[in-house]
């Protein structure tokens, strides 16, 4: 490994270096600067990856201009989840040096999977990160929906790892390479085994992705969890798999199984995630339908592939995020001692709380895609890319689900605005700067992005073939 | 002149700029009022002036026939979308309407709206940017954008100031819309994507879209959607049941901008955008149009006049009228467009001084239902004065704007569909009924609940003597206006085979 190949490998270094020394020092001087010093090693490697135009092709893992800015993508949502971490952890008891160390060592996995080249090092990445998230959801140990939620998750995602395993065992024993460059220039009509392991893969990242029928564990995952976690998980998490979907997708080939796979996966999540979430009465259980929903949408650009869809697609994650992280990112600042997660507990939260109030108004109206937020830059480039690559059918059924969905989001703006808060008014916390700085920038971006999303889609065409 | 400053970007983000003047003042609503109103008064003095100057701007050549003012710029080149505003006789009315509206939603409302008054006053000038955003937008995703955007502060006002049940007559406005509007996102999507299969250029860009040749059966479904988001809006009968919530529960100046302004929207789209680009499709159309315009008119007059709550009278009334509008507009012929589009403004009037007059009552009464009142006449002299002139111009009377509108739509058609023409003229009788009906139990009637009434104050005869003003104006000399409506209304017929 040259000096060169050290400089482009940087932010995972300097990421998994972090973790380590984290959880050194934590043990020998405990405290809550590991959060500060934390937020650093994430701000340095975020950083790093903008900056340094370094690019590298060792084996497994290459480092590209695609690979740098998803990953500074990724690393951006964790920098904003631990910032809201730090004051919702010491409200909610949650201590100890593993926390953010963990942290560290998810991003340094989504780090991995955003650059990996084969097979092995992607599924490494996915588990790596996927492997943090069992121990963060499960983290406040006293708390029994949490430890149900950990061991949800832990049977769910073990299961899926295995799925993904074998796939990639099938794809091996059919094709002879794991490289994803190989796979894809194969021509010609692939072969069952292939085809077999091919599917196990999309069945995995369905899981990761919380597409219907893999979605079982969204609502209580993302409910136990302490809602930062949640919001890493439905952001971030959601973020590294898709870009390891895009690096999977070009092994199929041609091969028309995969619209088909992709179209189901589809119908049933806009379907299934924004019928469900109309019912929820928890909103951290309806932002996880709604998130199966919305995976959906992402997907659904994704059927359009050849049109243009992997950009649309991207860009619509990226606005999910946004709307994601200060929709959970209010959650969190909201929930003092206990979770603030019923409905019902926001009545009149946007007056006496008006900073969260907004930005969980301001994420409801991006997610229900109405403008000027950006989910409505989102719906329109999904949809004009499912109507360019002729999915009329998913256009129409899309359309309609997303019309359901503005009934469960608006409903949340109804409780915060328009409904007046019952009994005594407690006395309303203030805000750290760090919580501040997490849920203005989302926001804001969620703004910038819905008026002039330009820029962005600009960047996502030089990146994305 | 305003030298190299784009008035019609001005024109829409003026009221928006005047939304950071309030910030500042959050919470001082004895200061923000007069501000909001100062910013809402400069729009109007903007298009007062673009009126008194569109015939030395009518002739310049850098813009398409018809037009007076356009601005073009690329916004979102990956997509297609640009900025592309313009100014046609129809769109100065619309214009100035709106402007005009505005200023009497927010005067209104100075005394009515007292908790949260700032946020408030913030909402209705997003609106009010929104709404010129969508009458003055020849860009169909930018026109897109605008129309959804005005959705959100209209929401907020019926949800938060709103009474009775204003938050499910909130959503449901809501949802109402939004059904309609997302259908019609997928029709311009494939609209922009058949041209750019055609032409090979990408562009949301009306005048470009113009020239698409299209299949009539692709014209038909691309027109249904259309129809169905403006005839929701207009509203069409049996689309109109969000309308009577959403009016009836609605702060006063929230049901003045949604009777005046929102539900030109719907008509205004049909004629700018859903006639034009859809010729066959729309021809097609026209009985059905026509249908549902008639049913419109008598259904909703026979409700009006089983209503006990004078707001929910007039909200129906307010159907009956634009139905008429529909009819001027399913005709496609230039006297009746003209009229159509001239009572779209007479009605705004028409109707927001009704809406107006029924707030200030609710104001000192506290109640709306016609059985609490009656009597008025003596002791409310000026309200009722007002009142009973509001009504005759509802009922048609000559030498009122609403007239004028009426007769010149029913000219216009009835060389077109001599049948509609009659069916129309009984259903113009209707209101003449409910009206007098009205007028007589409220104003002339005895006096039936004891109620300590103050007749109006020297603000509210000042918003309702300027609303008489034009009342008569268009009423007695509606000639400048329609000159100003006549070049772009016989482009528009012209496009049409």
């Amino acid at each position: 490994m040259t000096s060169g190949d050290m400089i482009a490998l940087m932010p995972l270094l300097i990421l998994v270096a972090g973790s380590v020394l984290c959880l050194l020092v934590g043990a020998v001087r405990p405290g809550k600067y590991l959060y500060a010093a934390a937020t650093l090693v994430v701000l340095a490697a975020l950083f790093w990856s903008c900056a340094v135009t370094a690019e590298t092709d060792l084996p497994g893992l290459s480092v590209t201009l695609f690979s740098r800015l998803s990953s500074a993508f990724l690393y951006g949502t964790g920098l904003i989840a631990l910032l809201l971490a730090r004051s919702y952890n010491s409200r909610h008891g949650i201590v100890g040096e593993e926390y953010p160390a963990t942290i560290l060592f998810a991003l340094t996995g989504m780090g991995v999977a955003c650059a990996a080249t084969d097979l092995l090092m992607l599924f490494l990445g996915l588990e790596a990160f996927t492997f943090a998230f069992y121990i963060l959801v499960a983290i406040k140990r006293d708390s029994t929906k949490g430890g149900e939620a950990g061991l949800k998750y832990l049977l769910n995602g073990t299961l899926s790892a295995a799925i993904l395993a074998m796939g990639i065992a099938l794809v091996y024993a059919s094709r002879g390479t794991i490289k994803l460059a190989e796979l894809a220039s194969g021509n010609g009509a692939p072969e069952p085994i292939f085809l077999a392991g091919g599917c196990l893969m999309l069945l995995g990242m369905a899981f990761k992705l919380s597409l219907v029928p893999a979605h079982l564990w969204t609502a209580d995952v993302y409910q136990g969890a302490p809602t930062p976690v949640t919001a890493l998980l439905s952001t971030a998490s959601k973020g590294a798999s898709l870009v390891a979907l895009l690096l999977l997708l070009p092994i199929f080939g041609a091969w028309s199984g995969l619209h088909d796979i992709l179209w189901m996966l589809v119908l049933l999540s806009t379907l299934a995630g924004n019928l469900a979430a109309l019912v929820q009465k928890n909103i951290k259980r309806m932002l996880a339908w709604s998130s199966v929903g919305q995976m959906g949408y992402v997907t659904l650009a994704l059927v359009a592939a050849p049109a243009g869809g992997t950009r649309v697609a991207a860009f619509y994650l990226v606005v999910y995020a946004a709307a994601g992280l200060a929709a959970f990112g209010a959650v969190s600042v909201l929930s003092n001692e206990e979770e603030c997660e019923a409905l019902e507990a926001y009545r009149g939260l946007g007056y006496r709380n008006p900073l969260p109030g907004a930005a969980l108004a301001v994420a409801m109206f991006s997610l229900a895609g109405i403008p000027p937020a950006a989910g409505f830059m989102g719906k329109f480039a999904v949809f004009a890319a499912a109507l360019r690559g002729g999915e009329v059918t998913l256009a129409i059924v899309g359309i309609l689900s997303a019309l359901v969905a503005v009934f469960f989001y608006l409903r949340v703006v109804v409780v915060l605005y328009m409904k007046p808060s019952e009994g005594p008014a407690e006395a309303v916390r203030r805000l750290d700067v760090s919580e501040m700085v997490a849920l203005l920038v989302p926001a804001v971006a969620m703004v910038i992005l819905g008026v002039y999303p330009q820029p962005l889609l600009e960047l996502l065409g030089k990146i994305l073939f | 002149m305003l030298g190299n400053y784009p008035p019609l970007t001005i024109l829409i983000f003026l009221p928006l700029a005047g939304c950071l003047l309030l910030l500042p003042l959050w919470g001082r609503a004895v200061i923000a009022r007069p501000v909001a109103l100062g910013v809402a008064a400069a729009e109007l003095a903007l298009t007062g002036w673009l009126y008194s100057s569109w015939q030395s701007l009518s002739g310049v050549p850098a813009v398409l026939p018809g037009y007076l003012l356009m601005e073009d710029t690329p916004w979102i080149p990956s997509f297609g979308i640009r900025y592309t505003l313009g100014l046609d006789g129809i769109s100065l009315l619309m214009v100035m309407l709106t402007s005009f509206i505005f200023c009497v939603a927010l005067a209104v409302s100075w005394n009515a709206i007292r908790e949260r008054a700032v946020l408030f006053l913030t909402l209705m000038l997003v609106m009010e940017s929104g709404l010129m955003g969508v009458f003055l937008s020849l860009d169909l995703a930018l026109f897109y954008l605008f129309w959804e955007i005005m959705l959100i502060p209209m929401f907020f006002l019926i949800g938060i100031w709103g009474h009775g049940r204003n938050i499910y007559s909130t959503i449901k406005f809501f949802l109402f819309t939004m059904f309609g509007s997302l259908l019609m996102l997928l029709a311009i999507i494939s609209l922009h994507l058949l041209h750019a299969r055609q032409s090979g250029r990408a562009t949301f860009a009306l005048h470009d879209l113009l020239q698409t040749q299209l299949p009539y059966d692709t014209q038909l479904w691309l027109f249904a959607a259309f129809f169905l988001a403006f005839a929701i809006k207009f509203p069409l009968f049996p689309l109109h049941t969000w309308l009577p919530d959403a009016h009836t529960d609605a702060p006063t100046a929230g049901s003045v901008v949604l009777a005046g302004l929102l539900l030109k929207t719907g008509s205004y789209g049909l004629i700018r955008f859903g006639y034009p680009l859809f010729p066959l499709a729309a021809q097609a159309f026209t009985p059905l149009f026509y249908t549902l315009a008639l049913i419109g008119i008598f259904y909703a007059s026979l409700i009006a006049f089983a209503q006990e709550d004078m707001k929910r009278l007039i909200a129906y009334s307010s159907i009956g009228h634009m139905g008429y509008v529909a009819i001027g507009i399913a005709a496609w012929e230039p006297v009746a467009l003209s009229g159509s589009i001239l009572q779209m403004a007479n009605h705004g009037v028409t109707t927001g001084a009704l809406f107006c007059l029924i707030g200030m009552l609710d104001e000192r009464a506290h109640t709306r239902k016609i059985a609490d009142f009656g009597g008025l006449w003596g002791k409310m002299p000026l309200w009722s004065f007002f009142f009973l002139i509001f009504s005759l111009t509802s009922m048609g009377v000559p030498g009122l704007n609403s007239f004028v509108g009426e007769f010149l739509i029913l000219a216009g058609t009835i060389h077109k569909s001599p049948v509609v023409v009659v069916l129309s003229f009984i259903g113009i009788v209707l209101p003449l009924i409910y009206m007098v009906r009205l007028v007589q139990e409220v104003v002339f009637q005895k006096e039936r609940r004891p109620l300590a009434l103050v007749d109006l104050t020297l603000r509210e005869v000042g918003i309702l003597a300027t609303l008489l003003l034009l009342d008569i104006w268009v009423g007695v000399h509606p000639a400048p206006l329609l000159d100003m409506i006549h070049l772009p209304v016989q482009l528009l017929i012209g496009g049409t085979p």
